[in-house]
């Protein structure tokens, strides 16, 4: 388990570094896909198959399409360089941000450790845990969860993804309101 | 510091795979990139959730009907990736789109080609 995660998390890093140097907007793109790719492999070995799928279907399969159609109806720079000039100064502050985050990593949980303070569950997750099949017949918790106990969420969500729907209408005046 | 990455690996990864969304956001000129950024720093952030609803030796949350079994994964952050992933393509559609209208106003989708035109 720990092998196979340490080799998915080498290859998400490099392909995130890729994309971010590739200069080739469709290379970017691809490599991003293959990105997603690799962080849904990842997210299922997390024990998160849900979202591993979601990702998949998503990150990789959705968002390429919606990139892919965006630059055939603009354009694709590229050409005389292969890679991005570096920022110094971007590459400066996104550093300094990186060293901030990473000094707070000794008092992080390991990674999977029983003790760490998300997993005491508490009245909510416990609740959730033992009783989601009583009360609401799904065995998938993470199911019970998104479609019974916080159905609200998920519909707010839905309305989000409608409002979206709308505005790419309107911005790409697909649809006139009079 | 080997020990360190080795337990924590997976916040180690989401910190550079952060400030490499980051960097996209802040230094790729052309837009398309910027908007890749963003996702990257999205999935970024969605593998910290999903690090820390991890268990050593533990399994998903699928509770069968008798109960029991255990210890399970964390299901709650799974659940707010889940929406979140969905409302972040909905955030890449409405940007794209509104990428492709710049183009069809200015031409151009390079920030300072964008910014010297929109200044004329």
């Amino acid at each position: 388990m720990e092998y196979v995660a340490y080799a998915l998390v080498i290859f998400v890093i490099l392909t995130g570094i890729a994309t971010a140097l590739l200069r080739d907007v469709l290379a970017a793109i691809i490599v991003f896909a293959a990105y997603s790719l690799g962080m849904a492999l990842l997210y299922t070995l997390l024990l998160a198959p849900d979202v591993g799928l979601t990702e998949a279907v998503i990150g990789a399969g959705v968002t390429t399409i919606l990139l892919l159609l965006t630059i055939v109806k603009t354009v694709r720079p590229g050409g005389e360089r292969t890679f991005e000039r570096l920022d110094p100064r971007a590459a400066l502050a996104c550093g300094a941000l990186a060293v901030v985050f990473g000094l707070t990593l000794p008092d992080l949980p390991a990674v999977g450790d029983p003790n760490s303070p998300i997993l005491s569950y508490d009245a909510v997750t416990g609740h959730y845990l033992t009783q989601s099949y009583a009360e609401t017949g799904v065995e998938n918790t993470v199911t019970a969860v998104l479609a019974a106990y916080r159905g609200f969420d998920t519909f707010g969500e839905a309305t989000v993804v409608f409002a979206a729907g709308v505005a790419v209408l309107v911005v790409l005046r697909r649809e006139v309101f009079t | 510091m080997i020990e360190l990455l080795a337990t924590r690996w997976a916040y180690a990864a989401f910190i550079l795979l952060m400030v490499t969304g980051i960097y996209m956001m802040i230094a790729n000129a052309n837009l398309v990139k910027k908007v890749i950024g963003l996702n990257l720093f999205q999935s970024a952030v969605f593998l910290f959730f999903i690090a820390s609803a991890y268990v050593v030796d533990g399994s998903v949350p699928i509770v069968h009907s008798e109960g029991g079994g255990g210890p399970y994964v964390s299901p709650l952050p799974h659940v707010i990736v889940l929406t979140a992933i969905v409302v972040g393509v909905s955030l890449t559609a409405v940007a794209l789109a509104l990428i492709v209208r710049i183009y069809g106003e200015y031409g151009t989708l390079d920030e300072a080609v964008l910014r010297e035109v929109s200044d004329d």
